[in-house]
């Protein structure tokens, strides 16, 4: 990666996508992908910091309930807008029918996360793709023109 | 044995210790340099570690300066302990302020963007973004958001920690709190809350039901953004730990 030569946002998608094991301390590897794409969408220091927590949240929440599954992350950044997917392969220690539907899909900390995530970000949701669980979260720059 | 002599020199004092080894003279050259230590720790205040911390830090290396001073080498005691003063303070934030060890110029570069982001949120009127921070630091980009990213390996500063004018954010937040107290919330967060320290879950409170922003709570409080941005994460941290534990209890 390397400093843009052009600040202002990219008008084209960016999409980086992430495979990672499920366990807390990969979780900053999400945490930098949005971060950076925070930065090129040309959000200010808190915004990145507020989505920085609410990565943290969004995965550390889901790993809560999947451990031992892998993460898949898919970050897209566009016009000064970051959106973050992120779904979870079961582990083979997992029996299919555990806690991945209904309100379990977030875990038993589902409506703490839910509350936090209100506060970081402007748009979040869980729901089912393809018969897999799904949260997603996505964060404006605050001042588009800035 | 009788008291040993006052004497106006320094140099002197250092010479009779050195022969006599006399322990009240050397307790009492290092009590008559003791301001010299808590005015050195001043200087490394505000940067996330507890006052107290440096002061001990301060102290010891003092009693290090005095008992390793050689009076022969022409040196003034002041300038020699100052050097060891300052060389010990540098060695705690290397090693003891970070939780997770960061490369030195990433410790560095930390510490230059949480000054730079209070700067320049005054000039510009709003937080700054990475490409300006760069700008203003000559960094890359790359290079800001790593460090940002490692500061969560800085360990965040005691609330009871004094500032540069000695009050400290507990302080800050006992008015914090007292607004709390009519507040009726339900919320899973507010039940949540009770299982952090007071004085977090004021700061929780702040971020998440007051709606503050990072940079608004850290004007209230005295300290910088990055500061309240690490003891939101610890906090955060300790509210997840804290819930799945009841939820296991209560299973």
């Amino acid at each position: 990666m390397s400093d843009r030569d052009d600040q202002e946002p990219i008008d084209r998608p960016e999409v980086i996508s992430l495979e990672f094991p499920a366990r807390a301390d990969l979780v900053v590897l999400a945490r930098f992908t949005a971060a950076t794409l925070g930065a090129r969408s040309g959000f200010d220091v808190e915004e990145i910091e507020d989505l920085r927590l609410a990565v943290d949240e969004l995965v550390v929440s889901f790993e809560a309930v999947q451990a031992g599954g892998t993460v898949h992350l898919q970050c897209t950044q566009q016009r000064g807008e970051v959106t973050i997917e992120c779904t979870v392969e079961p582990g083979a220690t997992m029996r299919p029918s555990d806690g991945i539907a209904g309100e379990e899909l977030w875990g038993a900390g589902g409506e703490l996360s839910k509350q936090l995530l209100d506060a970081l970000v402007d748009e979040h949701g869980r729901e089912h793709r393809d018969g897999q669980p799904c949260v997603w979260l996505r964060k404006h720059r605050a001042n588009p023109s800035g | 044995m009788d008291p040993p002599a006052r004497r106006t020199d320094a140099l002197d004092r250092f010479r009779d210790l050195s022969t006599t080894s006399d322990p009240r003279l050397r307790d009492e050259l290092i009590t008559s340099h003791l301001g010299l230590a808590h005015q050195l720790a001043r200087r490394f205040a505000g940067r996330g570690e507890p006052h107290e911390d440096l002061v001990q830090v301060a102290s010891i290396a003092l009693v290090k300066a005095v008992d390793r001073f050689d009076p022969e080498r022409g040196v003034q005691f002041s300038t020699f302990a100052a050097t060891c003063i300052i060389g010990e303070l540098k060695r705690h934030f290397r090693d003891r302020g970070w939780a997770v060890r960061a490369p030195r110029r990433i410790q560095e570069l930390y510490l230059e963007v949480g000054q730079n982001i209070d700067r320049l949120s005054q000039e510009l009127g709003h937080p700054p973004t990475v490409p300006e921070l760069a700008a203003a630091i000559g960094a890359t980009e790359d290079a800001i958001l790593e460090a940002i990213e490692a500061g969560r390996g800085y360990r965040t500063a005691s609330l009871d920690a004094p500032d540069a004018n000695s009050q400290t954010m507990a302080d800050s937040l006992g008015s914090v709190d007292s607004r709390f107290a009519h507040i009726e919330d339900r919320s899973v967060l507010a039940d949540a809350l009770q299982a952090l320290p007071a004085r977090d879950q004021a700061i929780i409170r702040l971020r998440f039901i007051e709606g503050m922003t990072q940079s608004e709570i850290a004007s209230r409080l005295g300290v910088s953004q990055m500061h309240i941005s690490r003891l939101l994460a610890a906090s955060l941290r300790q509210l997840r730990t804290g819930f799945a534990d009841g939820q296991a209890r209560d299973a």
